[in-house]
């Protein structure tokens, strides 16, 4: 038993990267289908969007680059999903320099895939990408068009028809900022504490944590936070409308919903890791007291 | 319905995402090559998206009509004046440049800070505790904490007495939300992992096999 701890505590790390490999791969191959329970944050989110009237718009902002993509990519369908269902018209910008536009891109055109029916210039836009998130905020507030004069293929916002009256931030009825590091503070104290527009937020695990102080501030109606937070809409989506189940319940797509089997399953091992390595660091601490 | 073969973007990507997990194994060339090629690329598309999104709309395209948009010479002669400290000679004018960004920033944060964030979180975290409820007695538990911690960080005297029990006080607060924060970002990092792998698996090793 000592030799056994002795070689615990030595072991080669690279097969604990092994097992969390193999942890992960696992649920991938076989999803288990563990159940998502929901918080109230994601509830708030949710039901706030589902209190919106049709033709109220909605600013949909990627803020986040292929680096977060796992965790934010499901968040931003799942919202333009619920938008292309309620009739609310969205705009799409990206303030993030790395890959913000291109994630964009991607979920605007598998979205336009799945609804047919949506008009481009009626029912979404597209704004692309602009430098300098924090002073692009600031203009929000007075003048979009100062901010995005055209959208992404160029065309003046003035030629595009849901654009016309859209003159002020003040008007979008929600801005929803799917945000890896400042940006999504930016949102926060430069649009809904200077114009008062509501912001939801569905920031990376990492930086969920910070969001909680906005949170319990009210300055927040909601947050996602992380991959746990995009399951959990997605499970709200399911419920609230059973026809999006068919792109929930394919295996061979990746969803915020399938990840949760492997960060489960993961989260379970890592909780023995620890418990094994302290009980095997306590355990020879104190052999040789009892040997002496 | 027959899975489409990989496409060659495909089959690049799963290389590069192998070559970046074969240094958890030990460092090697194939390693190295990923992070070089992904700094340069990922700098090469931040001047490519900065020229098409954000200079050829905001100011070659409205500078075409110089008469009306003539004013937008002056941040672009200070976006340009910015790279003069490549030249010595004439470096010191990039200063110029530097101390007008630096001044608008301080004035958008200041606003930001104070209006955004200070007062809004100071006043729904000291709660009144005439009336006794949860929302009080939790908002009690935070000023405590920020209180404890600001005790911490203070090292303009010697911590002794009262000033020492306050101090470790906020030391378990911090170490509380410093495992709050460390189990998100585990939670982060295994997502990153997961998305990977699925890309590996249901993007390249199932159209590969045919499944």
């Amino acid at each position: 038993m000592p030799n056994l701890l002795d070689r615990m505590l030595h072991l080669d790390r690279r097969w604990i990267f092994l097992l969390v490999f193999l942890c992960v791969i696992f649920p991938i191959v076989i999803p288990i289908g563990l159940p998502v329970t929901t918080t109230a944050s994601t509830r708030a989110s949710f039901d706030y969007i589902e209190s919106l009237k049709p033709g109220d718009i909605v600013w949909i902002s990627f803020d986040y680059g292929p680096s977060s993509a796992p965790e934010n990519d499901p968040m931003a369908e799942a919202v333009m999903r619920q938008c292309a269902i309620k009739k609310l018209p969205f705009v799409v910008s990206a303030l993030y320099p790395l890959g913000g536009l291109g994630l964009a891109n991607n979920a605007v055109a598998k979205i336009a895939h799945e609804y047919p029916d949506l008009k481009y210039g009626v029912d979404y836009v597209n704004i692309g990408y602009k430098d300098g998130a924090a002073a692009v905020m600031r203009r929000l507030g007075d003048d979009i068009a100062g901010a995005f004069p055209t959208d992404v293929n160029g065309t003046p916002l003035s030629q595009i028809p849901m654009m016309r009256g859209l003159r002020s931030i003040r008007q979008v009825k929600l801005v929803f900022t799917i945000a890896t590091g400042i940006i999504g503070e930016w949102w926060i104290t430069q649009v809904h504490s200077q114009v008062g527009t509501p912001v939801i937020i569905g920031p990376t695990a990492v930086s969920a944590p910070k969001y909680y102080a906005y949170l319990n501030a009210g300055q927040l109606i909601g947050m996602l936070g992380g991959m746990k937070g995009a399951a959990e809409y997605e499970s709200l989506l399911r419920q609230r409308y059973p026809q999006l189940a068919r792109f929930y319940m394919t295996t061979r797509d990746f969803t915020a919903t399938k990840g949760m089997d492997g960060q489960t399953v993961l989260h379970t091992v890592i909780l023995v890791l620890i418990l094994l390595g302290n009980i095997a660091f306590l355990t020879t601490r104190s052999r040789p007291k009892a040997e002496a | 319905m027959i899975p489409h073969p990989p496409e060659i973007g495909v089959w690049i990507a799963a290389f590069l995402t192998l070559a970046c997990l074969s240094f958890l194994y030990k460092d090697n060339p194939f390693f190295r090559f990923a992070e070089s090629l992904f700094a340069g690329v990922s700098l090469g598309y931040y001047v490519g998206i900065t020229l098409n999104q954000t200079l050829e709309p905001n100011l070659f395209e409205p500078l075409r009509d110089f008469k009306t948009n003539w004013d937008l010479l002056v941040p672009g002669v200070l976006g340009v004046v910015l790279y003069m400290r490549y030249v010595p000679k004439v470096g010191w004018i990039s200063r110029y440049a530097l101390a007008i960004f630096v001044t608008y920033y301080i004035g958008v944060e200041f606003t930001r800070k104070i209006h955004g964030e200070v007062l809004p979180q100071l006043a729904r975290t000291i709660l009144p505790i005439s009336k006794p409820d949860q929302a009080s007695l939790v908002s009690l538990v935070f000023v405590i904490g920020v209180f404890s911690v600001l005790v911490y960080f203070f090292f303009s005297r010697e911590q002794g007495g009262i000033m020492k029990r306050i101090s470790r006080l906020g030391i378990w607060f911090l170490m509380i939300s410093f495992g709050a924060a460390f189990g998100f970002t585990v939670m982060g990092r295994v997502a990153l992992l997961i998305g990977r792998l699925n890309f590996l698996i249901l993007d390249w090793i199932y159209p590969t096999l045919g499944i």
